[in-house]
């Protein structure tokens, strides 16, 4: 998959579970200060991603990201 | 008669099925083991059903005293995974789910979701946070509740409060710094854990340096207004504060400071910390100088009940918290 295809994919996510603008998302979006940072929202979002991504995060991992663009490299690193 | 023999006497009344994940671990499966003996509860052994047959054996346990669910047998996991992702809001599809259940933990949780358990008892291998990750994941929490939370039962020689020489207070070991909102929900799962186990009415306090506004601050303006949204959703539960310690617990303190009607303040069975450094010092003092025995902590705001174990626990210990969480799992 395409990074950018990737990064889209998770904007989608994201913009789903916490009930954002997919528009509004960036890479530099951070989880703690423009999302909320709810853990239970972030439970979502790992289990998301296995489902549709077939790439298992540790909820611990995923919880340490700063911005989405953190969790897009993470995930990218799970996919190689 | 302690609070563990009564305890353990109402679990033989509806004996709960417990899932254990670690039964390989010999203080587990002797605890689960004694339990099932005793008729507390149906104990689960999660994992190698021939390899921990074979342990039962070798350490001089009747395997037959066990039902088991094996990791690999293919039966089961289709059965329970088209339960699991038959119920509402679930967060893993089945592929998902195959992976996580390759893990025992998630296995027995899956299992426990799917009504084919009743509690998950688990922490003498795996960690706090890998107990409390796996739950969120294949629990969830129940509704209206924002955070996982515990309190501990403290029985107290000498304390003579409301409920005898027995105390609940939380949250001494999950939450460390738990917003207004959190606090509220703290306070309202105690109860509920409160009402399951012990059949006790809750009345419970929120703990402070401060009663009803006699002291400033932010850290005393965080608990008012926990206090304040606890009420407000459940206006059926009995909560107060904020009050300093002796003004929840002692009806002479609480009679010279707090003036107006309480049905919490000098009579409190139930204690909410405002964070994890009050808790964690609370529960030691208790128990050092106080010389009480603390049990727990009690997992709560699961949908179901997950019991997450201190990894030194003796058998004993394992006991009194699998027969809680029996007890509870029946409350429900």
């Amino acid at each position: 998959m395409e990074r950018k295809e990737l990064e889209e994919q998770i904007f989608e996510m994201i913009a789903q579970l916490y009930k954002k603008d997919a528009e509004d998302l960036s890479l530099d979006t951070t989880f703690k200060d423009d999302l909320g940072g709810a853990s239970v929202l972030m439970v979502g979002l790992v289990s998301e991603i296995e489902n549709e991504l077939d790439v298992m995060i540790q909820l611990q991992d995923a919880a340490a990201c700063e911005t989405i663009g953190d969790l897009v490299d993470k995930v990218e690193e799970e996919m190689e | 008669m302690s609070i563990l023999e009564k305890l353990s006497l109402k679990a033989k009344e509806h004996p709960m099925r417990v899932a254990f994940p670690e039964g390989e671990n010999e203080k587990m499966m002797q605890a689960a083991y004694e339990c099932a003996l005793e008729g507390a509860i149906s104990a689960i052994l999660v994992g190698d059903t021939e390899k921990l047959r074979d342990l039962a054996s070798e350490r001089g346990l009747d395997p037959e005293k066990f039902t088991y669910a094996d990791l690999a047998d293919e039966t089961i996991i289709a059965d329970v995974i088209a339960k699991y992702t038959a119920l509402p809001d679930t967060r893993l599809k089945e592929k998902a789910l195959r992976r996580r259940m390759a893990d025992p933990l998630y296995y027995a949780m899956v299992m426990q979701a799917a009504g084919e358990a009743d509690v998950t008892f688990a922490g003498i291998n795996y960690t706090t946070e890998d107990v409390l990750l796996a739950g969120q994941m294949i629990i969830g929490l129940k509704e209206g509740i924002s955070t996982v939370s515990s309190i501990g039962l403290c029985e107290i020689p000498g304390f003579c409060g409301s409920e005898g020489e027995l105390l609940a207070v939380g949250d001494s070991a999950v939450c460390a710094n738990p917003s207004e909102e959190q606090l509220a929900d703290i306070a309202i799962s105690a109860c509920e854990t409160v009402k399951e186990l012990l059949d006790w009415e809750p009345r419970c306090a929120f703990i402070s340096y401060s009663t009803l506004g006699s002291g400033q601050g932010p850290l005393i303006d965080k608990v008012s207004a926990a206090v304040k949204i606890a009420q407000e959703k459940r206006p059926d539960l009995k909560l107060d504060g904020e009050f300093q310690l002796d003004a929840a617990i002692v009806p002479a303190v609480a009679e010279k400071k707090v003036k107006r009607e309480s049905a919490v303040a000098g009579k409190a069975n139930v204690l909410i910390w405002p964070d994890l450094n009050v808790g964690n010092a609370g529960v030691k003092l208790i128990q050092i100088l106080g010389h009480a025995d603390a049990y727990g902590p009690l997992l709560q705001g699961f949908k179901k009940i997950i019991c997450d174990c201190s990894r030194s626990a003796p058998v004993s210990e394992l006991k009194g918290n699998i027969i809680m969480s029996a007890i509870r799992a029946a409350a429900q």
